[in-house]
């Protein structure tokens, strides 16, 4: 294949149907921002779960009438476990203040009564900590007379892992959507450039054009609609990104505890890559019954 | 300058250079350039098209075909850029039988042939030139010669300096001198015309049957299909009759075969 002809000639295509392949890389890049911006939810989403999981933690939630030296003591316990990483004591007024940082009630967080959360100990358990240890350690805790509730995450970590998977289901459902998308799009495109270029098709063809030199226009164009489109949605899904992190690491960031991260290199180019060849795919099947001349 | 295929050229012909199934056109002179054998194409399967057409065209020869509307002109040209494979005989071209040829071998046939068309087939969009260089553009010829080749082609059918007009801006006679241009730019062995004048005037009719003769007489090999009784007299070539599928040599002359297809009639 002769591929600055080929280039020529496919330049020559979007020249002489400008508005056909302006739209159809406009839908594409819709389709491709559906896709990228379920990556990106699940990426950031993974990374929750992986700290999370990664690091072990307790809450033991204290009673009301919790007396001082029993909470002391249980601090103490819970402090001399192997386990432990550090134990930090919260008190119900510092629970109070915290959420209502976190939240930004304004003016609303002084109707907020005083006992609104109870005191806790917050335990950092050290890394690898096994489950079943988690377990062991929680219901040991539990019989302490000022304990009301020791909180493992466990539930929470399960939701989130359903969660997660349900997540990357539906990413690999949608690229599969997004790849008929894009063959759909890129084959009618092609096709009604094919239509509307049939005399040119049939000139080639008489003058001694192989199919090779017939297709390779087409399915440049098909490449470099998909590819277009793919890099122009990873563009807008990173301004959309980095007007938004501010906002979303200052609330759910601070709930979850990770910084934000943008879709890493690998996956950007496989989407441009495999937008490409999904592009030349769809030309390259709506051509087929156009080169018989 | 009217230059013939014949002559020396600087730079080796593109599709000899690409790829030649066809050889030279001076290779082995003494072989006819066509030669039909006995063919049959059928479009149905009771009646052929084309029945036992015996035809042998020399090289550097000007042939009409002619016969009525259907009688199977534009089939048996059609045989020939194998638009269509032959239900029985044979088709050699420059000695070789075109009727073996592969699908994927046809586009090297076509390369050795011009081919002009009663419609033109020319892409209206495109500029003069880009419709004449197409066809030095599938072999792969460098920019340079494509320049230098397709500006001697539009000098030779009168649209020098014309290159960069749109043709759809042109009128019928300069499309069809457009078509003419991309069939000779290759300097082929043989042009097929194909009712070039169906769609043209009178006065414009015989312009592009000089057109043809200038260019046979250059030496290309030209089989000019019409039925257009004024040009087959305007020039006193060869004249073969496809009629009822079968073919005739008229070889007494326009006036005799009218006069016998009168008298049948």
């Amino acid at each position: 294949m002769d591929l600055s002809s080929a280039l020529s000639r496919a330049r020559r295509g979007f020249r002489d149907d400008l508005r056909l392949h302006v739209v159809a890389v406009i839908s594409l890049v819709v389709a491709f921002l559906c896709l990228g911006a379920a990556l990106l939810s699940v990426e950031n989403l993974s990374r929750v779960a992986e700290r999370w999981s990664g690091a072990q933690h307790l809450t033991v939630y204290l009673k009301d009438n919790a007396a001082p030296g029993d909470v002391a003591q249980l601090r103490l316990v819970l402090e001399s476990l192997q386990e432990t990483a550090s134990v930090r004591l919260i008190s119900a007024e510092e629970a109070r203040r915290e959420f209502a940082a976190q939240v930004d009630l304004g003016t609303q967080a002084s109707a907020l009564p005083a006992d609104a959360f109870p005191a806790s100990l917050e335990v950092a358990l050290k890394d690898r900590t096994s489950d079943q240890r988690v377990a062991e350690v929680a219901e040991r805790v539990q019989r302490f007379g000022a304990v009301d509730e020791v909180e493992t995450y466990r539930d929470w970590l399960t939701q989130m892992g359903t969660l997660l998977r349900a997540g990357k289901s539906a990413v690999g459902l949608l690229a599969v959507l997004v790849m008929i998308c894009v063959l759909a799009i890129i084959g009618n495109t092609i096709r009604v450039a094919v239509t509307s270029r049939r005399r040119e098709i049939e000139v080639l063809k008489l003058c001694g054009a192989t199919d090779g030199f017939v297709r390779s226009p087409f399915l440049l164009e098909g490449v470099m609609q998909a590819s277009a489109a793919a890099m122009t949605a990873l563009v807008l899904l990173l301004i959309a990104y980095l007007a938004m992190r501010g906002q979303v690491e200052a609330t759910l960031g601070a709930v979850t505890g990770i910084r934000t991260v943008f879709l890493d290199p690998i996956t950007m180019a496989a989407m441009v890559v495999g937008g490409g060849m999904m592009g030349a795919l769809g030309s390259a099947l709506s051509l087929r019954r156009y080169l018989k001349v | 300058m009217i230059r013939g295929p014949q002559q020396p050229s600087d730079d080796p012909p593109p599709s000899r250079r690409s790829r030649s199934l066809f050889g030279s056109r001076t290779e082995g002179t003494p072989k006819p350039l066509l030669v039909l054998e006995d063919v049959y194409k059928y479009f149905r399967r009771d009646i052929p098209t084309l029945r036992a057409v015996n035809l042998t065209v020399e090289r550097g020869e000007f042939v009409f075909v002619t016969g009525p509307s259907g009688a199977g002109k534009s089939t048996l040209l059609q045989l020939i850029y194998r638009q269509h494979g032959i239900d029985g005989g044979r088709i050699l071209f420059s000695g070789r039988d075109i009727s073996r040829l592969t699908d994927r071998s046809i586009p090297f046939l076509r390369r050795n042939l011009g081919i002009v068309f009663q419609d033109f087939k020319v892409v209206p969009h495109w500029t003069v030139f880009e419709n004449v260089a197409v066809s030095l553009e599938i072999t792969g010829a460098p920019q340079r010669l494509i320049r230098a080749r397709v500006a001697e082609a539009l000098e030779r059918v009168g649209l020098a300096g014309r290159g960069n007009e749109r043709v759809e801006h042109l009128s019928g006679g300069e499309q069809q001198r457009v078509g003419i241009g991309r069939a000779i730019v290759t300097e082929p062995a043989l042009l097929l015309a194909d009712e070039p004048t169906g769609n043209l005037d009178p006065a414009l009719s015989i312009d592009i049957l000089t057109l043809f003769e200038e260019i046979n007489e250059a030496g290309t090999t030209v089989l000019f299909a019409t039925h257009d009784h004024s040009l087959l007299s305007a020039s006193p070539h060869r004249l073969i009759v496809i009629d009822d599928g079968r073919l005739i040599e008229a070889t007494h002359g326009l006036r005799a075969w009218s006069a016998r297809t009168q008298m049948s009639a």
